[in-house]
C-alpha cells in the first residue's frame, strides 16, 4: 500500500491571519467575505500587472515564480483566435500539505476573486478551478463557494485524480483536456501554449488569494505587511507527529520558530514538504520566512510546508518512508524515473540501515535528474541529498550501524 | 545559438537508435535510456536529424537555444 | 505496347520478387520493433534495411503495375489496376491486388511524413501494413500464373514467405503480450 509518510488529513486547524485569514471566524460565504474586502474592482491588464509587480507576488506551488511574468507572457500571447485560459491549481497532492485545502474551506472566495479579476483583465473565456481528490470537505466547500457566484467568465471545475503528481501542471492541463491527470512532456510553457495550445495562467490556489488581495486592497495595504523587500504573508502548514495540520498566515520576515510546536524544539525539520530539504535545529531556529532568504539557508520554504516531527523521529528512517512513497508515486512514464527511483529507495534503505551505499546513492541521483517530463526525480533527489548536506551526525550514526534517536522509533 | 537534443521521455522507450547513431554526444544509463552528454556541434548536426528521424517513437526533438 | 511475351514475363517475375520483397520488409519490421542496442545487428541498422526493402518493393510494384498495363494479352486498365474495382480481367484477383496496392500507398505516404504525424496515428496506419501483405498473397494465389500452374520456383518461394510471415506475425503478438520490463507501464512495443 503506497501511503504517504504524513497522512491526507481528515481535520485541519486554521488559524486566523493578518491578511489573507483576517476574519474567517466569520464563515466562507460571499456575504461574510464581501463584509471584510468589498467589492471586486474591474482592473484592466496594465493596472494588475502594475499591482503584481510592484509587490513582487511569486507563485506559491513551490517554485516561487515571479508572478508577473507569466501574466505579461499571457497577456502579451493573447488575441482573438487565442482566448487565454484561466487555471486555479487546487489539487495540493502533497498529503503534509494543507494550506490550499484552508483556503478552501475559509477563504474560497478570495480564490475566485483573484482567478475573476484576472479573467476579466486578460479577457479571457474560462476559468478552469482543480479540486483535490483527498479533502473531500475541503472540495465541497470550494463547490459551493463557485455555486454562490455569478457574472464573471464560466468557472468549470474538475478534480483531481489521488496521486502526488496529480497537482504537476502538465498533468493538470492534461487532466483539463480530458486526458488522464500524468504529467507529459510541455515543449514550450502554459503561459505560451498550454491547454489547447492556447496562453494558459496556471497558478496555485494561494497564489491566486493573494492576487485576489491585492486587487480587493491595493499595492499600498498589500505593502504593510511583510518586509520592505518582501511584502506580503506566506500560508504555511505545519505538521508534526500526533498532531492536526495547522495553517498559519506570516508575514514574510517573521521568525519560523514562532508557529512551530515546543516539542519541534532542538529536532531537525523538514522544510519545503517531500520534496523539500531538512534542516538542522540551529538552521530551523534562526530562520526567518522569506523566499530567496530560505532559498540562501540551503532550506527553500516551497509550498511552505513545515514537517516537524520532533527529537524522537529518525529523519533518516522518515525519509526512507518518504522515497519508498514518492517512488510508488511515479507516474510511470518516463524510463529514468520508473527505474530510478525505486533504485533510488533500495539505496537508501541501504545507508539507513548502516550498509555501505553512498556512491551508488549518488550515481543513481545523478541519473534521475532532469531526465523526465516533470520534476518528481528531481525533488526526490533534493530531499536525499539534504539529509547528507543538513544532518552529517544522523548519517554518520547510521554508518556506525546505531541512531541518535530512540532506537523504539526506528521501527516506523 | 547552440542546438541541443531533447528527449520527449513519456515517448522514449529505450531503443537505443540515437546512441547507436550519435555515440558522441548519447550514452545509455543502465536501463537503456539515453543521457545526452553534449551539444549538437555543426559536425554532428546531420547524424542528430538522422537521430530524431530514426527514432522509432519520435521521441527526439532538435531544439536551438 | 509492344506484341509477344516479355512484358508478361516481367509482370509474373516482379509479381514474385515483390511478394518476396514485402515479406522481407514485414520481417524486417518485427525484427526492429523488438531490437534493443548490442544484441547482434545494430538496431539502426534493422530499421533503415527495413525502410530500404520497403522502398525498393515500390519500385518492384511499380514496374509490376506497369507492365500489366502495358501488356496487351490481358486488358488491364491503368485505373484497374490502382484501385480495387471495375476490371474486366480477374476482377477478384486484380481487385486484391489493387487493394494491396493501396494500402502499401498510404503506409508509404504516411511513412514518408513521420516526423508531421503524431507517433500513435502514423502506427495505427502503419498496421495496414499486414493487410497489405495478405492481400498481395491472395492476389498472387488467384492470378498468379506460375503458382497455379504449380511451378515448383514459384510455388516454393511463395510458401517460404507465407511461412515467414506466419513466424514473424507470432513473434510480434508475443512482444506485444510480454514487452521489456523497462518499457513504462501501459505501452507496447
Amino acid at each position: 500500500m503506497n501511503t504517504p509518510p504524513v497522512p491526507y488529513p481528515d481535520e485541519i486547524r486554521v488559524h486566523p491571519g493578518p491578511a489573507l485569514l483576517a476574519g474567517i471566524e466569520r464563515g466562507p460565504s460571499l456575504t461574510a467575505h464581501r463584509l471584510q474586502y468589498g467589492d471586486l474592482p474591474r482592473v484592466d491588464v496594465d493596472t494588475l500587472l502594475d499591482l503584481v509587480t510592484g509587490v513582487g507576488l511569486r507563485g506559491r506551488g513551490g517554485a516561487a515564480f515571479p508572478l508577473a511574468t507569466k501574466l505579461e507572457t499571457v497577456a502579451r500571447r493573447a488575441g482573438r483566435s487565442r482566448r487565454p485560459v484561466v487555471v486555479v491549481n487546487l489539487s495540493e497532492g502533497e498529503s503534509a500539505s494543507s494550506k490550499d485545502s484552508a483556503l478552501a474551506l475559509t477563504r474560497p472566495h478570495l480564490v475566485l476573486d483573484g482567478a475573476v479579476v484576472t479573467a476579466r483583465a486578460l479577457r479571457a473565456t474560462e476559468i478552469h478551478v482543480v479540486l483535490p481528490a483527498e479533502r473531500a470537505l475541503a472540495a465541497r466547500r470550494m463547490r459551493e463557494a463557485v455555486a454562490e457566484r455569478s457574472g464573471g467568465p464560466p468557472l468549470h471545475l474538475h478534480t483531481a485524480e489521488p496521486r502526488f503528481v496529480a497537482g504537476q501542471s502538465s498533468a493538470v492541463i492534461e487532466l483539463i483536456s480530458g486526458r488522464p491527470n500524468l504529467p507529459v512532456t510541455s515543449w514550450r510553457p502554459d503561459a505560451v501554449s498550454g491547454l489547447d495550445g492556447r496562453p494558459t495562467l496556471l497558478s496555485n490556489a494561494e497564489t491566486w488569494a493573494q492576487l485576489g488581495l491585492l486587487a480587493l486592497q491595493g499595492g499600498a495595504q498589500y505593502r504593510r505587511r511583510g518586509t520592505a523587500g518582501e511584502p506580503g504573508t506566506a500560508l504555511l502548514t505545519v505538521t508534526g507527529t500526533h498532531r492536526l495540520p495547522q495553517v498559519y498566515e506570516v508575514e514574510y520576515g517573521a521568525r519560523l520558530r514562532d508557529v512551530l510546536p515546543d516539542a519541534a524544539a532542538g529536532a531537525p525539520a523538514l522544510i519545503g514538504g517531500f520534496h523539500g530539504s531538512w534542516a538542522a535545529w540551529p538552521t530551523v531556529a534562526s530562520a526567518r520566512v522569506s523566499v530567496p532568504g530560505m532559498r540562501l539557508l540551503g532550506v527553500p520554504l516551497g509550498a511552505g510546508v513545515v514537517h516537524a516531527p520532533g527529537a524522537s523521529i529518525c529523519p533518516l528512517a522518515f525519509t526512507s518512508r518518504i522515497v519508498a512513497y514518492l517512488a510508488g508515486q511515479s507516474a510511470g512514464r518516463c524510463g529514468p524515473c520508473l527505474n530510478g527511483l525505486p533504485a533510488l529507495s533500495a539505496a537508501l534503505d541501504r545507508v539507513t540501515d548502516g550498509h555501505d551505499g553512498r556512491d551508488r546513492l549518488d550515481e543513481l541521483a545523478h541519473l534521475v535528474v532532469r531526465r523526465g517530463a516533470c520534476a518528481h526525480p528531481d525533488g526526490t533527489v533534493r530531499l536525499v541529498r539534504s539529509v547528507f548536506a543538513a544532518l552529517p551526525g544522523e548519517v554518520s550514526a547510521h554508518a556506525a550501524g546505531g541512531c541518535l534517536r530512540t532506537p523504539e522509533e526506528l521501527a516506523s | 545559438m547552440t542546438r541541443r537534443l531533447r528527449v520527449d521521455w513519456p515517448a522514449c522507450h529505450g531503443r537505443g537508435l540515437c546512441h547507436e547513431l550519435l555515440p558522441e554526444i548519447v550514452e545509455l544509463d543502465e536501463w537503456g535510456y539515453p543521457i545526452v552528454t553534449g551539444p549538437v556541434t555543426d559536425a554532428l548536426r546531420a547524424d542528430a536529424e538522422t537521430a530524431v528521424s530514426s527514432c522509432p517513437r519520435l521521441a527526439l526533438r532538435l531544439v536551438k537555444e | 505496347m509492344s506484341e509477344g511475351p516479355l512484358l508478361w514475363y516481367l509482370n509474373r517475375a516482379t509479381g514474385l520478387t515483390l511478394l518476396v520483397l514485402l515479406t522481407a520488409s514485414v520481417v524486417l519490421g518485427v525484427l526492429s520493433t523488438g531490437s534493443r542496442p548490442g544484441r547482434g545487428l545494430p538496431v539502426f541498422v534493422t530499421q533503415h534495411l527495413h525502410r530500404n526493402v520497403a522502398l525498393l518493393s515500390v519500385v518492384a510494384l511499380v514496374v509490376h503495375v506497369l507492365t500489366a498495363v502495358g501488356d496487351s494479352f490481358v486488358d488491364i486498365r491503368w485505373w484497374q489496376a490502382l484501385q480495387p474495382f471495375g476490371a474486366s480481367y480477374e476482377p477478384l484477383w486484380l481487385g486484391l491486388g489493387a487493394l494491396s496496392l493501396d494500402l502499401i500507398a498510404v503506409v508509404v505516404v504516411t511513412s514518408a511524413l513521420r516526423t508531421r504525424l503524431s507517433h500513435r496515428a502514423w502506427r495505427s496506419v502503419h498496421q495496414a501494413s499486414w493487410a497489405a501483405w495478405a492481400c498481395a498473397l491472395a492476389h498472387t494465389l488467384g492470378i498468379g500464373t506460375d503458382v497455379e500452374n504449380g511451378r515448383i520456383w514459384a510455388v516454393a518461394p511463395t510458401a517460404g514467405c507465407v511461412l515467414a510471415v506466419c513466424l514473424a506475425a507470432g513473434l510480434r503478438l508475443s512482444r506485444w503480450q510480454d514487452p521489456s520490463p523497462h518499457v513504462p507501464a501501459g505501452r507496447s512495443t
